[in-house]
């Protein structure tokens, strides 16, 4: 479990925040930064130093549990297993693969596969070292503002073009214009990008940058440096070039038909000759449940990839001997948003103290409804088991900054007979006079939905109705604050900025933005502490110092019921005992298929 | 007959206008933006880049001029999603899918529906009779999708003997085509099927009833004669209307057929387009099937002077 820290991961961690934080290079050597291989300290170092180390914590995190949870078949005997063959996946949650151009990539289900075609400067493997992908070597200046890159020679396109610093040059100008790349802020620190020869660049930083090799530069979910080729984008467009890119990666896209999938072939001049073992990989987008799971028993598919498949299949999974389950923390969170606007449950000022606002009625309404819900049994009932209680925004895969005692501290706690009483001092005994409220969800999420209204029956005797909304609709709804309580969270939260500042400050950038400011002053939540807090935090090199602040902000937001945390989420990835799927692949959130082999 | 033909169409079209027209308007007013939807992966920049870029910036009746306009030279515009394909091309792919899966159920049931119900209506009340209406009512009150799954479990992960899921076009070879669409077929087949047995059954009990069936038995005409020329024929008005629903709903996708056997078809597209709010890609794919239903009505209409000559149109 999350909690069960070991002591050389915890030395370790606490090596990597331990630097001077005005050090450009972070506290690091010039060699300890050079290219071609980055240590794991000194990756984690860099994420510590970027805020992103929570990555490096699920990558740690994920070492032990990779061992295959189902399936007797012994893997061992699987390494033997030979190069070639086919790989058959399905990818699951959507109907098409809309684009693998990494310019436009915006779904996680998407750069999974184009990270096996398309190639980066860097590539983070599991265990927490750096490679260089398409740069050998690298060499940074004492400012920590000038990076020189060495490329890699001898590396060639899918379509034939050498690989050459050009192309390094056209793939920044191309993804910093926002017309042509959805991800050009993400490129905002980077002053210029030069070409030295035609096998050496230097990126010129406006501010020293951890995030650049471990981020900005990576290959897979970077996406904004990821390599693109400009003579197959000049003569298929921008259109074709995003269902059949031409990269440098180890497959290269032979067929890709909207809806019908996406078949790679081996790349037979892949600069790493030992890469790729497989021959072929065909990939059929499976939006359904009932029938990924029919095909991938079946043996139609081996291996399923994209979303995280439907909860309720991962224990028929588990328990069929053809298939391993390997599960994984994610890092996200889940809540039950309640509207601080309307009665019965209205709350118009969260600065007071927690013992005042435990005084109003509508406070006491709010914190009812969150101490009445039992995680266990909603992770049980609507999860079947995959996930963790949650109760607040900063979730376990951050491992550093999560606060292990918050399931017995925060005021949200379970504790059905207090919740009871809450409810009956605001004037509504078991329930009684209690208005009819509507839960918004997806469609998706209906059975979780249900799930809450069953638990809110039993523990508080109040009336809930569900009401499905599609994505669209209901982020509308939330935006603008247009709800009784309603159904949404986070994914791939990282660092703890991307919970606090993303959701719970005033500012953040969920917290109501299109809700009439006339008649709401703030939208679901807004507490002057935290904001002071979340503003501390996020500029505190002192990285203990931060954790308290980040732990405290936490706190209050689950104290005063921001909302009411349900559960954080896992990563699972099920695949058939006939593939091989190495530890030094499993990267949480990734496909990558070049090592993977079948027996 | 040429005049009557000429002026349908001519009405055809407009109401294909009219529900263009009605669905590009619906559509904006129908909440969920999906700009606001794509927000958290994208650059605000970027966003604002791309609205302008469809040009779904700008009001909406010049949107809507400039979508007819292009619409005359082929152009439906392209998705907001992903590298922002053109429409025309997402529909091109998922068009060939819906037909095949379409015409082979059509096919299929018309053959199974026309048989039960023509041995229904001459041998009434026997054991074939009993057997045909069971499972014609069976055909009809199980639903599409649980049809599909208990195939998938049966046929697929049971016996190995059809592919789960998944499509493959015709130029791989015709087993492997075929292979992938016996179970959808099926399952979206059956319940017209159903109504189109029983539809024949009745027609054809109302036509033996009548005086010339008599009089041509009584001259000594074959039996098989009677049934196939003179009763069929008579009977078959009522049934190519339900057949003419049957293959326009077909046609326009089955969507939870498609669902459950990840064929990304038009009825797909088109769900998806609308739960994403893509809007370019629900206007081109409403068209199309609106075109589809439209035509296959027409056409029943001249199917009808075909089978019975007696049915002129001025």
């Amino acid at each position: 479990m999350w909690h069960r820290f070991n002591r050389h991961a915890r030395e370790e961690l606490e090596w990597a925040y331990d630097f001077d934080p005005k050090d450009p290079l972070f506290g690091l050597s010039r060699s300890d930064l050079r290219g071609p291989k980055l240590s794991r300290r000194t990756v984690l170092r860099l994420m510590a130093a970027a805020g992103l180390l929570s990555l490096s914590d699920v990558l740690v995190a994920c070492a032990p549990a990779a061992t295959p949870q189902a399936g007797t078949a012994p893997q061992a005997a699987a390494t033997q297993a030979k190069a070639g063959g086919v790989l058959k996946c399905g990818w699951a949650g959507t109907g098409e693969i809309q684009t693998l151009d990494p310019a436009q990539i915006s779904q996680v289900l998407e750069f999974q596969i184009a990270s096996n075609v398309l190639g980066g400067l860097t590539h983070i493997n599991p265990d927490l070292t750096a490679e260089g992908d398409l740069a050998t070597d690298w060499d940074v200046s004492e400012d920590g503002l000038e990076w020189t890159f060495h490329l890699r020679q001898g590396v060639t396109f899918h379509n034939g073009d050498p690989f050459t610093a050009d192309d390094v040059i056209f793939t920044y100008n191309r993804s910093k214009d926002p017309n042509q790349s959805i991800h050009s802020r993400a490129l905002a620190n980077i002053v210029d990008v030069q070409k030295i020869d035609d096998y050496t660049v230097k990126i010129v930083l406006a501010k020293p940058q951890a995030s650049l090799l471990v981020k900005t530069l990576e290959r897979s979910s970077g996406r904004a440096m990821t390599i693109v080729n400009r003579r197959a984008l000049k003569e298929m467009g921008p259109e074709k070039y995003g269902l059949m890119p031409v990269g440098t990666g180890p497959f290269k896209v032979v067929q890709h038909q909207l809806g019908q999938g996406v078949v790679l072939e081996r790349f037979e001049n892949y600069y790493d000759p030992e890469r790729p073992k497989l021959d072929k990989v065909v990939i059929t987008p499976i939006p359904e449940p009932e029938p990924l799971a029919a095909a991938i028993e079946a043996g139609d598919i081996q291996l399923i990839g994209g979303n995280p498949p439907a909860a309720e299949l991962i224990d028929r999974f588990v328990s069929n001997p053809d298939l391993v389950v390997s599960q994984i923390t994610g890092p996200g969170f889940q809540a039950l948003w309640i509207n601080p606007w309307r009665d019965p449950y209205k709350v118009t000022d969260f600065n007071k103290p927690i013992e005042e606002l435990k005084k109003e009625k509508g406070f006491m309404v709010r914190l009812a409804i969150a101490k009445a819900i039992d995680r266990d049994d909603f992770i049980k009932r609507a999860l079947f088991g995959r996930g963790q209680p949650a109760f607040g925004a900063v979730n376990p895969a951050m491992r550093f900054y999560f606060d292990t005692s918050i399931n017995e501290t925060s005021e949200q706690r379970f504790d059905p007979e207090e919740a009871r009483r809450l409810l009956a001092e605001a004037g509504y005994p078991d329930g009684k006079g209690f208005p009819t409220l509507k839960l918004m969800v997806t469609p998706a999420g209906k059975r979780e939905g249900e799930i809450i209204v069953d638990i809110l029956k039993k523990n508080l005797g109040i009336t809930v109705e569900l009401d499905i909304k599609d994505f669209p609709v209901l982020i509308e709804h939330f935006d603008s604050m247009n709800f009784d309580l309603l159904r949404v969270g986070s994914g791939g939260d990282y660092d703890p900025d991307d919970a606090l500042v993303d959701w719970m400050e005033t500012s953040s950038k969920f917290n109501g933005p299109k809700r009439d400011k006339e008649k709401m002053p703030f939208g679901f939540f807004s507490d002057k502490e935290v904001d002071d807090l979340v503003e501390q935090e996020r500029v505190e090199v002192d990285l203990n110092r931060r954790k308290e602040l980040v732990q405290k902000a936490n706190k209050i937001t689950s104290d005063k019921v921001a909302a009411a945390f349900l559960f954080h989420p896992m990563d699972i990835l099920v695949y058939r005992k006939e593939v091989y799927y190495p530890d030094e692949s499993r990267i949480p959130g990734l496909v990558d298929l070049d090592r993977v082999t079948l027996d | 007959m040429t005049r009557y033909i000429v002026k349908r169409t001519f009405y055809a079209l407009v109401v294909v206008w009219a529900v263009a027209t009605l669905v590009f308007f619906m559509l904006r007013a129908v909440p969920g933006d999906p700009f606001q939807a794509m927000l958290a992966d994208v650059d605000p920049e970027a966003a604002v880049a791309l609205r302008h870029k469809l040009g779904l910036d700008r009001p909406t009746y010049i949107q809507y001029l400039l979508w007819f306009g292009r619409l005359f030279q082929g152009d439906m515009g392209n998705s907001i999603y992903g590298s922002n394909q053109a429409v025309s091309q997402i529909i091109r792919e998922a068009f060939p899918r819906t037909i095949a899966l379409a015409s082979l159920a059509f096919i299929a049931s018309l053959v199974l529906a026309i048989s039960a119900g023509i041995i229904s209506a001459v041998k009434k009340h026997s054991l074939l009779d009993h057997i045909f209406t069971l499972a014609a009512f069976l055909g009809l009150s199980m639903p599409d999708f649980w049809m599909g799954i208990l195939l998938i479990i049966v046929f697929a992960v049971r016996l190995h003997w059809l592919p789960a899921i998944g499509y493959v076009p015709l130029s791989k070879g015709f087993w492997p085509w075929f292979s992938h669409l016996l179970m959808p077929a099926i399952a979206a087949g059956t319940p017209f099927s159903a109504i189109i047995a029983r539809m024949t059954r009745s027609a054809m009990l109302e036509v033996l009833k009548t005086d010339y069936i008599k009089v041509a038995r009584a001259k000594g005409l074959q039996e098989r004669t009677v049934i196939f020329v003179h009763a069929l024929k008579n009977a078959l008005i009522p049934v190519v209307t339900v057949m003419g629903i049957a293959f326009a709903l077909l046609m326009s996708g089955t969507v939870i057929v498609e669902n459950v056997f990840a064929i990304q078809g038009l009825g797909r597209v088109l769900i998806q387009g609308i739960l994403n709010r893509d809007y370019p890609v629900v206007q081109g794919a409403i068209l199309v099937v609106s075109v589809i239903f439209v035509f296959t009505n027409l056409l029943v209409d001249i199917l009808y002077t075909v089978i019975d000559p007696r049915i002129r149109y001025e």
